[in-house]
């Protein structure tokens, strides 16, 4: 029981790291997906390599490039920094393509009304296509906010003080190594549980009043 | 009839070799078309005719690849592509109503209307919701002013798409099939609101199916084939005795259905 307590101590952390790189990727996404919408040829592919190179490296490799790579050197980062670079980022370039796709999924119909009412571009997709995505995109990202929960222990590799890193020192110090880590297990299933029955809510809602 | 003088007509919109191809293969070629203000003019022709496509060349939802659309007075050139300003421009004196409606769904009735005349046209929102009541009133749809779109009928939907398109005060109205998605007794309610549309005098071009609503309603038939206008003149006279042999074969085609 004595492991419980300075492992719980660390959850609002790990929900502060998962919070902020979520926010982070959830407005650099917008700036990805209006990148992958451009008219301009060369903004649409720098930012398709962008979303590609992104989702292509190990979340733990990316950390490792920020914090030990860039953050050691000419900038230095303090381990929150490095982790809402490397997280958000990798966050950004996942809710892009959930943006695109949720796009994909409003009727075409949608923008030749609004071109045929003489909306401009910007109204189109902000109170017209938007609007209609966000119904569609909201489960897929719940479904990366826990996977973003989980993968948030990656940045007690770097130092951040969170769930995983508190267990980890606690294992070390305790010298048992199973129980402050099924106590981390446990507080990680508590935190995420409420998130996939948001996301079942959310879908089924969605599902029902989100049609056209 | 429509209110138009058949002495001085005003021509509101004027085609000049208005050519569009997708991918090699020619959707309009080539097509002339002079419609005066007050005019109804019903274009027929099979699927593939290029109808609606000449349609959607008229406000540019296609550009054409070629050609010059005149609309009250101003021409566009399409040669070379078309600049925002003047897509807007042009869109502005054109309404649309579409087969599928294409209302927004998570707008009200009333907002659909209200919100394009806001962001459009500048006005405020009392003003607005205003115009939009009085042409929701028009349609017979006032009952449904708070309702989403999902949640009214096909033909209620349509009458909105009506009004919203209306409530731009456009100079001309373009029908695209707006009763093809319908069933036929909800489909005569979006064709009475035509009418009546046509007898205050709206400059209307409808691509339609529907042969009786354009002998009755239309002053002028307009039949396509292959991109091309094949046969056009007074609608009665186009249906009981065709020019032509394609013309001949398709509305036999319609009245047997």
């Amino acid at each position: 029981m004595e492991h419980v307590g300075p492992i719980l101590a660390a959850a609002p952390v790990t929900l502060g790291v998962t919070a902020a790189c979520l926010a982070v990727g959830a407005l650099l996404g917008m700036v990805l997906l209006s990148g992958r919408r451009s008219r301009s040829w060369v903004v649409r592919t720098l930012s398709r390599m962008v979303i590609d190179v992104l989702r292509g490296i190990p979340p733990i490799v990316f950390l490792f490039i920020v914090f030990f790579g860039i953050g050691s050197g000419a900038i230095r980062l303090a381990p929150f920094e490095a982790a809402l670079i490397g997280l958000g980022l990798i966050s950004a370039a996942h809710l892009a393509e959930i943006y695109r796709g949720s796009l994909l999924a409003v009727n075409r119909g949608q923008f030749e009304a609004s071109q045929a009412l003489g909306l401009g571009r910007t109204t189109t997709y902000v109170r017209v296509i938007g609007p209609q995505a966000m119904r569609v995109a909201i489960p897929g990202m719940v479904t990366w906010a826990i996977s973003l929960l989980k993968d948030s222990a990656l940045v007690s590799t770097i130092g951040v003080a969170e769930i995983m890193s508190v267990a980890n020192q606690d294992a070390r110090a305790s010298g048992s190594s199973l129980t402050p880590f099924i106590v981390a297990a446990l507080i990680y299933i508590a935190l995420g549980t409420p998130l996939a029955f948001l996301s079942r809510c959310l879908e089924r809602r969605l599902g029902v009043t989100g049609g056209r | 009839m429509t209110a138009h003088t058949p002495d001085h007509p005003i021509p509101i919109l004027r085609l000049e070799g208005v050519c569009k191809a997708f991918n090699g293969h020619v959707a309009v070629d080539d097509v002339f078309l002079e419609v005066e203000m007050g005019q109804v003019v019903a274009i027929i022709g099979s699927s593939g005719s290029g109808k609606s496509t000449l349609l959607r060349c008229i406000n540019l939802l296609d550009v054409p690849d070629s050609g010059r659309i005149t609309v009250d007075g101003q021409p566009t050139h399409v040669q070379g592509g078309v600049s925002t300003r003047e897509l807007m421009r042009l869109r502005r004196k054109v309404g649309m109503v579409f087969q599928s409606f294409n209302l927004f769904p998570h707008l009200t009735v009333l907002r659909n209307i209200s919100f394009p005349q806001e962001r459009v046209l500048g006005r405020s929102r009392v003003a607005a919701d205003a115009r939009s009541m009085a042409l929701l009133e028009r349609v017979g749809l006032t009952a449904k002013a708070d309702s989403h779109p999902p949640r009214c009928s096909g033909g209620q939907q349509q009458r909105v798409a009506i009004a919203r398109a209306l409530a731009l005060d456009p100079k001309i109205m373009l029908f695209d099939e707006p009763t093809s998605a319908l069933d036929p007794e909800l489909g005569l309610e979006v064709l009475a609101v035509m009418r009546q549309l046509a007898d205050h005098g709206m400059t209307m071009i409808v691509v339609t199916h529907e042969i009786h609503f354009a002998a009755d309603v239309a002053d002028r038939l307009v039949v396509m084939a292959e991109g091309r206008i094949i046969e056009q003149g007074d609608p009665t006279s186009v249906i009981n005795e065709p020019q032509v042999d394609r013309t001949r074969t398709f509305l036999s085609a319609i009245r047997d259905r």
